[in-house]
C-alpha cells in the first residue's frame, strides 16, 4: 500500500515546484506580463502547495522504507536529491509566504534561482525514484 | 482577488532568509526524527511476536562458515528479489538492518502480507539461522 501512496504523492510536489519555477521565472523576465496574468500569485500558490505536497511524499516514503534515510544504489541516489530538494522547497516556500503574493514587489532573482534549483533537485529525485521501480 | 492585499509580514529581507533557513532545518530534523522513530518501532515490534527460540538462536554464533552457508541460502531463495549483493531490487536493501534476529526470522518465515512470500515451507530453522547470520554480516555501507 505505501509504495502506491508514495508513488501517487510524489507527483504533486514535482509538478507544483516545476510550475512555480515556470511562473516565477516568467514573472521575473516579463514583469508587465506578470501583473496582467497574475504570474506572481500563481507562483506563490504553486510553491506553497508544492511545499505542502512534500509532507505526504516524505511521510509515505519513510514509512515505505521503514525509516531509511539513505540506503544503497538507486535509493541512495534518490535520497541524495530528495533531501536537499525537501529542505530547499520548505525554505523557499517559507520565504515566499513571508514575501507575499504581491505583483508589484516581485521576488528577487535569488529566490527564482532557488526555486529553479529545487525544481531540478526534485526532478532528479523523481528520476531515481522511477529507476527504483522500473529499473535501468 | 486583489493580489496586493495578500498576506505580507513585516520582516526585513535578512530576517526572511533566516526564517527560511530555520524552516528548512526544522523540516529536515522532523524527517530525520520520523525515520528514527520508524526504525525504532520496527525493532520494537519484533519483540512482540511469539517465535520458537530455535528460529533465531541459530544465528547467534555468526561464524564465518555459518555466514557463508547463509550466503548460499540467500542466493538460492532471496537473491531474485533482493539482488545477489542484497542491495535490493524488487525487495528492499538488506544492509544494516536495524531489527532483532527474531524480527528477521519472523519476516523470513511468515513473509509480509502483499510484499513478500512466506518461506515457512521451504526453509527449516537451521536455514533461517544461517540466513539471519548472513544478513547480520551485511554492514550498512
Amino acid at each position: 500500500m505505501w509504495p502506491r501512496i508514495h508513488g501517487a504523492a510524489v507527483h504533486f510536489p514535482i509538478a507544483l515546484v516545476l510550475l512555480a519555477f515556470a511562473f516565477e521565472a516568467a514573472g521575473y523576465l516579463f514583469p508587465r506580463l506578470a501583473g496582467r496574468l497574475g504570474l506572481g500569485a500563481a507562483g506563490f500558490w504553486a510553491m506553497l502547495a508544492g511545499a505542502a505536497g512534500t509532507v505526504p511524499a516524505v511521510v509515505s516514503g519513510l514509512v515505505m522504507t521503514r525509516g531509511t534515510v539513505l540506503g544503497h544504489d538507486a535509493l541512495r541516489r534518490h535520497h541524495l536529491f530528495a533531501w536537499p530538494a525537501f529542505a530547499l522547497i520548505m525554505g523557499a516556500a517559507a520565504w515566499r509566504l513571508l514575501h507575499g503574493a504581491s505583483q508589484v514587489d516581485r521576488p528577487p532573482l535569488g529566490y527564482v534561482l532557488a526555486v529553479g534549483v529545487a525544481a531540478v533537485l526534485v526532478s532528479a529525485a523523481g528520476y531515481w525514484g522511477g529507476e527504483l521501480i522500473i529499473g535501468p | 482577488m486583489d493580489l496586493d492585499s495578500s498576506p505580507r509580514f513585516p520582516l526585513n529581507p535578512r530576517a526572511r532568509v533566516a526564517v527560511a533557513m530555520l524552516v528548512s532545518t526544522v523540516a529536515l530534523g522532523w524527517a530525520y526524527g520520523l525515520s528514527v522513530s520508524l526504525r525504532h518501532r520496527a525493532a520494537q515490534a519484533s519483540h512482540q511476536l511469539a517465535t520458537p527460540e530455535d528460529w533465531f538462536d541459530q544465528a547467534s554464533p555468526r561464524s564465518a562458515p555459518l555466514v557463508a552457508q547463509g550466503r548460499a541460502a540467500f542466493l538460492s531463495s532471496c537473491a531474485h528479489c533482493h539482488a545477489a549483493d542484497a542491495t535490493g531490487d524488487e525487495g528492499p536493501d538488506l544492509h544494516g538492518l536495524e531489527a532483532s534476529d527474531r524480527y528477521i526470522s519472523n519476516t523470513i518465515l511468515r513473509g509480509i502480507k502483499g510484499e513478500m512470500p512466506s518461506f515457512k515451507k521451504k526453509l527449516g530453522a537451521a536455514d533461517v539461522g544461517k540466513l539471519t547470520a548472513y544478513l547480520r554480516s551485511l554492514s550498512p555501507d
